[in-house]
């Protein structure tokens, strides 16, 4: 019997190159989940990375691992099918602000509220970035960087975390792309939560947001452990400042779909292999 | 692992995992610059990235040869104690820019080297273990020399305006 290679984070990286920005935080995010793939020695051929669409999403290009390049706010939908019909895979969802609170917004509330097993990553820059810099539902109201928003959105942003919790989460995360071992860290932990894990992170877009790069200043790391309580989360996730990291909120509640419907379906699936049988 | 355990049988192993995870980090991390750079054409940046990424690269096979025959700790990516979030040769994604000249990747690289030398500085200091202290003011010291090679690359080069971040390429409007 030959021993397992143990495989770097490195190899598990694609052959294909990055074309974000230089100094783009999703860099760090791919580092990131290299390295907490690497740390829990996942393996490849039963890991699947889904996507939607935007800088972001290009992500699943990157990793050696199965991909899915999806439709625009997609992700989430696709990635809770996979999961549903191959429950044996390691599921990742990756996207941006927009695709994901916004173009897949209600897909995003609907994931938090079936608790499907998957990890879903978002990688909140405040901006469009792909389509050259426009407002996302996460821009601070007063941003006025954009010539479609002179006078800044004028609305108030949303709160991931928030909206992820008021729609059922049973578990909250926070990272921010200048500290990607913290990131790898949730990743590995978002990844053994037995049920859907929202992980939120703070990727800064330095191209089109250059103010972005003061959030090294006010990134917190939270000391405390993970809030059980619903109700102490929704008034810290209402009131903090957005940028707190660490793993926020942590409930145990039973994912989707139950066991007797996976037996089912499994049953179900087996019947229908067999009668494509010749 | 602790920095504070100071059994001296595993303390320079416990050294040269770090050492080791310090120049892969900065090697990996100057590859991807050098390549997000030329995709961005900024060619000059890129080359000084590539050069940089290969000199890790130099120092990290240096360290594997020091480790040669001993079994290092086997640690996940956030099992490093660093004194920042990112071991101290690894450039932080925020100071990069596409438009950033030579000169600002220099000095990037600059900090970079005198974050490491730092770094291998301190734990010699924090330790009694000799061996350790060995390899540690030995990593420093060339840390040091990249430094000051660095400086001289930098005093030698024309002044060089900093680059401006705001994005100027604008969108195509509406008449």
């Amino acid at each position: 019997m030959t021993e397992a290679i143990k495989l770097k984070a490195k190899d598990y990286k694609s052959e294909v190159k990055p074309i974000w920005c230089p100094g783009c935080g999703h860099f760090s995010v791919l580092n990131a989940i290299t390295k907490a793939m690497a740390g829990l020695g996942i393996d490849k051929d039963n890991t699947v990375l889904v996507s939607g669409i935007g800088c972001s999403s290009r992500l699943p290009a990157y990793v050696d691992s199965y991909g899915f390049h999806g439709v625009h706010g997609r992700g989430l939908a696709i990635a809770q099918g996979l999961k549903v019909a191959r429950p044996d895979l390691t599921v990742l969802a990756l996207g941006g602000d927009g695709d994901g609170f916004s173009i897949g917004g209600n897909h995003f509330i609907h994931a938090c509220r079936r608790n499907v097993n998957i990890t879903y990553i978002a990688m909140d820059n405040e901006v469009y970035g792909m389509t050259k810099g426009q407002a996302s539902p996460t821009t601070p109201m007063d941003w006025d960087h954009s010539k479609l928003t002179p006078h800044g959105p004028g609305v108030r942003p949303f709160k991931p975390a928030a909206l992820a919790l008021a729609s059922g989460a049973p578990w909250i995360a926070r990272g921010y792309s200048g500290n990607p071992n913290q990131i790898a860290k949730l990743i590995a932990q978002a990844v053994a939560h037995p049920g859907f894990s929202f992980l939120h992170v703070m990727s800064q877009c330095i191209t089109f947001c250059p103010e972005q790069t003061d959030w090294k200043a006010i990134v917190t790391e939270r000391e405390e452990p993970a809030l059980t309580s619903a109700d102490e989360a929704a008034k810290l996730f209402l009131h903090e400042d957005g940028f707190q990291t660490g793993l926020l909120y942590r409930e145990q509640r039973a994912s989707w779909p139950p066991e007797r419907d996976r037996a089912a379906d499994q049953n179900a699936l087996a019947g229908l292999a067999a009668s494509f049988r010749v | 692992m602790s920095m504070d355990d100071k059994d001296p049988n595993t303390e320079l192993a416990n050294f040269l995992a770090h050492s080791l995870e310090l120049e892969s980090e900065a090697q990996q991390r100057y590859g991807e610059l050098a390549e997000s750079m030329a995709s961005h054409r900024n060619q000059p940046v890129a080359d000084f990235f590539r050069r940089m990424a290969t000199e890790a690269e130099h120092h990290q096979q240096e360290v594997s040869e020091l480790a040669a025959g001993m079994t290092l700790p086997s640690l996940k990516a956030w099992e490093f104690e660093w004194p920042e979030a990112e071991a101290p040769e690894t450039s932080s994604y925020e100071a990069l820019h596409y438009r950033m000249s030579l000169v600002e990747a220099m000095q990037l690289a600059l900090a970079n080297e005198r974050a490491a030398e730092q770094y291998y500085r301190g734990f010699a200091t924090a330790t009694d273990d000799v061996p350790t202290i060995a390899a540690a003011t030995r990593f420093a010291d060339e840390e040091r020399g990249h430094a000051a090679e660095l400086e001289r690359l930098i005093a030698a080069l024309p002044e060089q305006g900093t680059h401006h971040r705001e994005e100027d390429d604008e969108p195509h409007m509406p008449e």
